[in-house]
């Protein structure tokens, strides 16, 4: 490619030079796939035929040298490769420009021409890292707005922070920790939720044109800059990966960063940038393939994907359906432990509270006993079943069971949601003599018999029931 | 590594302005382009819309700041200066008998605008005296907008950081189910339990508001006013907040500051062309004028800044403005299981779908007593915030939940051993937050006429439900808080309570040793003898406690 610097463009400083060569590499090192689990991933037949889930898994995808997810010692690891390359790098440098010196004494310095285009040739001839910078910012305008484009159709289509469970909506609020409090509170506003998709989907297409990337990489960073904080306050799990994708939002804006600030704070007659790309001929024709390649399949293709996964395959709750129109809360009217009746008890440690059912195959008991909290705060994309934990996670107040339902025999065999109690069965026979009414008898994973009647609830929440009115302003009895 | 070049060639005139010239601000008036013709109209337009718009417009507003008693300051009196009301409303707040969920009055007053606008334009051509340009109006005006989108900003941002606006939810809030709640309150609660979070939110809108002061910082404060406010006029849509007019407020008026930077930046960075900014700042050249702009901007610096921080500090440290300030009895605190339950000497056993007996009941850290029972309870919906000074009429604890929970406000004569409860919910409240006016926040819907009727017929009744010797006992609970706490504001407000409010009470007599174990013994609000043994449970809750409590009990 050639490019045009137009007017003088005084040579880069020594330390400016080693300091770009440090972020040069570090940057391509963060932003670019080159970890072979990536690919192991991407070839592996887990991943074909591409879901959307596997698209955004892809798209977020960072450099680890650990198993779990990417941590600032991963960061570490990297600068400390980059501060390694750059020096030698810089070795490199020095023994190429003493050669150069020793060797030609008639080649003048092509940066000393003033009012006139000058031409550099490649990536760092002449001293300038101009052409070296606008690669790297594209590669991280890229990046970045693949990250975006991912999140924001989630958001877009209200898949991330879905609308609460019904045994959700049964827990108390302290039995909640505050990162599952702050997902469900954006669940309860599909509308708000798009509103964040949308803006995260503006801001990728803004980042993807050069001329409004500055604009867009400062919005991001106010925008991102709130997620990093709300992940540390909420104890969230995307604290890192948030945080570096406001160091590319960074990189993106030092481009423009003196200029914008001589504009709007030193209020001062400011000139526009200096370096422009100019592409000639194939290379012009295969930018604008590759771009609308890319706006075709992460907009276009990922768009559509997540539209239709909304729909038939939300990915934090099971689409296993459950039983037919058993779905709701059920009062524990009689309770039959080893032949003894138990009665109605807030302090009985085996009674069961009340029970639901979702319209998927789970089944929550809330009982006098704290259950174990499944804390995982990552946010995970997964398309096995069994992996959707979200509706576990981050809570004490229920025990969750999927069910496995042979309707001939009319058997429910329940097993424990949390992964580390799965062990915990329950192997239960059940027949609903009435629409109202759920009989389930059977053995507990401790050998007790158990024989339970339960009665559903016409339960209106008070979330439901005030969003179906005219607001807030009327007399209600609940 | 961005590198500025000094001139251009295709630009010869600007670069021996601009190489090494100073600010623009010197320029004389007439060196500065002129402006166009729908440039002048507009700008008519705009100076009476946003003038209207930047001064409040409740005679409530200018009656409470005659009335300030500047020597026993209370948060409230500095940020019900700066949370007003605005827009012209003496033609009423509805378009064709709709709020148009709040916006009428802005319509009605930029269409008032429009025309006053017209007329002005219409005076100014047939005067016969063309104008070029309305740089000092349009100065001006920018600074009326600047300052009062500053000084109201900044007073929302205290009541965030020092974390008070949203509290961090009672115990009988956390024992409420999640789908018991509406969005609102849902949305308030995300906040309250993270009050370093809350904290953050604050100085960020602090911040902008001061930014919002000095001439090179206003675009950035503009930027985050927008950008902070624009989301919570958002959220406030979503979650029905009911606070959307005034958030849109701040949005609107940060638009007006950013309207001259954003064909610059466009001009900048998308065109990638040389920008001449233009700005105009009056010079101060006489003397007094200069000391009347310092003494002016320090003034209100001083006010806003610091002793409203002062004040809000104090209010966070001894009086959280939502949350009941006086302390409850030191023995009676936390999450109690209903032991057993009789009324009128029957043993109720529980049950879930019993609608009589207590499920279960807390004894808050400050003065409220609270129980559940699977009844239908009337609901109080509104947002529970606001001015109320008095402990009964902070009803974060009742406001925007269902679930069967019941929130009573005691009086102990610590004597006797005696809790004189009443109920928190009152199907017509108190009116709050008067001077809000048209445009802000004016509280739940009241009906003043019901209210002093109820008033009138509680008063023939001519008879305190507490005993004399107990209300000895019990004391004066305006005087319940820190000394320093206590302000004009508050004893006006104990002292303007209605004598004979209509409310449901009950009086318990309480024997416990050391609030493990507590036995109440009394009438409930329908003449029933209760018997009450209440045991205290240590309920482990799986969210984290507050880092940053407020009030002192």
């Amino acid at each position: 490619m050639s490019n045009v610097t137009i007017g003088e463009t005084p040579a880069w400083k020594d330390y400016e030079k080693i300091g770009f060569r440090v972020i040069f590499i570090y940057f391509l090192l963060q932003a670019l796939p080159l970890d072979w689990k990536f690919y192991s991933y991407l070839f592996s037949g887990a991943a074909f035929p591409l879901h959307y889930e596997d698209i955004f898994n892809l798209a977020n995808y960072t450099t680890r040298f650990g198993a779990g997810p990417a941590t600032y010692t991963d960061w570490a690891i990297l600068l400390a490769i980059a501060i390694a390359g750059a020096a030698i790098w810089t070795y490199a440098d020095r023994q190429r420009s003493r050669i150069n010196v020793a060797g030609s004494s008639l080649r003048t310095n092509e940066i000393s021409n003033t009012n006139s285009p000058s031409r550099t040739n490649g990536i760092t001839g002449s001293g300038s890292y101009d052409a070296a910078f606008y690669w790297l910012r594209v590669i991280l305008r890229y990046r970045l707005a693949l990250a975006l484009l991912a999140y924001g159709f989630l958001k877009l289509f209200a898949l991330q922070a879905p609308y609460p469970s019904l045994s959700s909506l049964n827990t108390p609020y302290g039995d909640f920790n505050r990162w599952k409090l702050f997902s469900l509170s954006l669940g309860i506003v599909p509308s708000y939720e798009l509103f964040l998709g949308g803006v995260e989907i503006v801001l990728a297409l803004l980042l993807l044109f050069r001329k409004t990337a500055s604009i867009g990489a400062f919005i991001f960073l106010i925008f991102c800059g709130n997620i990093f904080v709300s992940n540390l306050a909420y104890d969230g799990g995307d604290q890192v990966y948030s945080l570096l994708l406001i160091t590319y939002g960074l990189v993106i804006l030092s481009f423009d960063f003196q200029r914008i600030v001589r504009l709007l704070i030193l209020q001062q007659p400011t000139a526009a940038a200096t370096f422009k790309p100019v592409f000639e001929g194939i290379k012009r024709n295969g930018r604008w393939i590759l771009k609308t390649a890319f706006l075709l399949f992460f907009v276009v293709v990922y768009g559509v994907k997540t539209g239709v996964g909304a729909k038939h395959d939300p990915y934090q709750f099971p689409t296993t359906k459950g039983l037919p129109a058993i779905s709701g809360l059920y009062n524990v009217a009689t309770f039959i432990l080893n032949g003894d009746t138990l009665a109605y008890s807030l302090t009985d440690s085996l009674r069961w509270r009340n029970v639901v059912f979702e319209e998927w195959n789970t089944i929550s008991i809330r009982t006098n006993t704290p259950a174990l909290i499944a804390d995982n705060n990552q946010h995970l994309v997964r398309k096995d079943n069994a992996e959707r934990l979200y509706e576990i996670e981050g809570t004490n107040g229920r025990h969750y069971y999927s069910y496995a339902a042979d309707t001939a025999q009319h058997q429910l065999t329940l097993q424990n949601r949390h992964p580390q109690l799965a062990a915990e069965t329950l192997s239960l026979h059940y027949s609903r003599p009435d629409s109202n009414r759920v009989i389930l008898a059977g053995t507990t994973y401790s050998r007790d018999s158990i024989y339970v009647v339960l009665e559903k609830v016409d339960k209106k929440y008070l979330l439901e029931e005030v969003a179906k009115g005219r607001g807030r302003n009327r007399k209600l009895k609940l | 590594m961005a590198h500025n070049t000094q001139t251009l060639p295709d630009e010869p005139v600007i670069r021996q302005a601009a190489a090494g010239a100073p600010p623009a601000e010197e320029s004389p008036l007439s060196q500065l382009p002129a402006w166009k013709e729908y440039q002048l109209i507009l700008f008519r337009i705009a100076f009476i819309f946003f003038i209207a718009l930047s001064v409040p417009n409740s005679i409530e507003w200018y009656q409470q700041l005659v009335q300030l008693n500047w020597a026993q300051l209370n948060y409230r009196d500095l940020y019900d200066i700066a949370r007003f009301g605005s827009g012209i409303n003496f033609l009423g707040s509805t378009i064709f008998g709709s709020s148009l969920a709040g916006y009428a009055n802005w319509i009605t007053t930029a269409l008032i605008a429009t025309v006053g606008g017209l007329i002005w334009t219409a005076v100014v051509k047939a005067r016969k005296l063309p104008r070029k340009e309305y740089y000092t109006a349009w100065y001006w005006l920018r600074v009326i907008v600047r300052y009062r989108a500053g000084i109201g900003i900044i007073g929302f941002g205290f009541t965030k950081l020092l974390p008070v606006q949203m509290p961090y939810p009672s115990l009988g809030i956390l024992n409420t189910n999640f789908g018991d709640l509406t969005a609102q309150k849902i949305y308030w609660l995300s906040i309250g339990i993270v009050p370093w979070y809350q904290v953050f939110a604050g100085v960020v809108e602090v911040t902008a508001g001061t930014l919002l002061f000095f001439r090179k910082t206003t675009t950035l404060g503009s930027i985050l006013l927008l950008g902070a406010l624009g989301d919570i006029v958002y959220v406030n849509f979503a979650y029905d907040g009911g606070v959307h007019v005034y958030s849109s407020y701040f949005v609107l008026l940060s638009a007006l500051l950013l309207v001259n930077d954003v064909p610059k930046i466009y001009r900048l960075l998308v065109q990638e062309r040389f920008t001449v900014p233009v700005n105009y700042y009056p010079s101060f050249s006489e003397r007094w004028l200069r000391y009347t702009r310092i003494g002016l901007k320090s003034a209100t610096i001083f006010l806003f800044l610091g002793v409203l921080f002062y004040l809000q500090l104090v209010n966070f440290l001894y009086d959280p403005y939502k949350q009941p300030a006086v302390a409850g009895v030191q023995q009676l605190r936390g999450n109690y299981q209903v032991t057993e339950f009789r009324l009128n000497d029957q043993v109720i056993p529980y049950s879930p779908i019993d609608t009589v007996r207590w499920q279960e009941a807390t004894f808050e850290n400050w003065s409220t007593f609270t129980y559940r029972v699977n009844k239908p309870q009337p609901l109080d919906l509104s947002n529970g915030g606001g001015d109320p000074q008095r402990d009964v009429n902070r009803t974060f604890e009742i406001t925007g939940l269902a679930g069967g929970q019941r929130a009573f406000h005691y009086y102990a004569d610590e004597v006797n051993k005696v809790l004189y409860l009443e109920d928190k919910y009152k199907a017509i409240p108190d009116r709050r937050n008067r001077t809000a006016g048209v445009g802000g926040d004016g509280g739940a819907v009241v009906d003043e006429a019901a209210e002093k009727a109820a008033r009138q017929q509680a008063a023939r009744a001519q008879q305190d439900w507490i005993p004399a010797e107990a209300r000895k006992n019990i004391g004066d609970e305006s005087l319940k808080i820190a000394p320093i706490a206590l302000s004009a504001r508050r004893a006006r407000d104990y002292a303007s309570a209605p004598a004979y409010e209509k409310r449901n009470r009950f009086t318990v007599k309480y024997s416990t040793t050391d609030g493990a174990h507590v036995v109440l013994t009394g009438v409930d609000e329908n003449k029933n003898n209760i018997y009450v043994v209440l045991d205290r449970v240590d309920k482990k809750y799986a969210l984290s406690p507050s880092g940053l409590n407020a009030g002192n009990y």
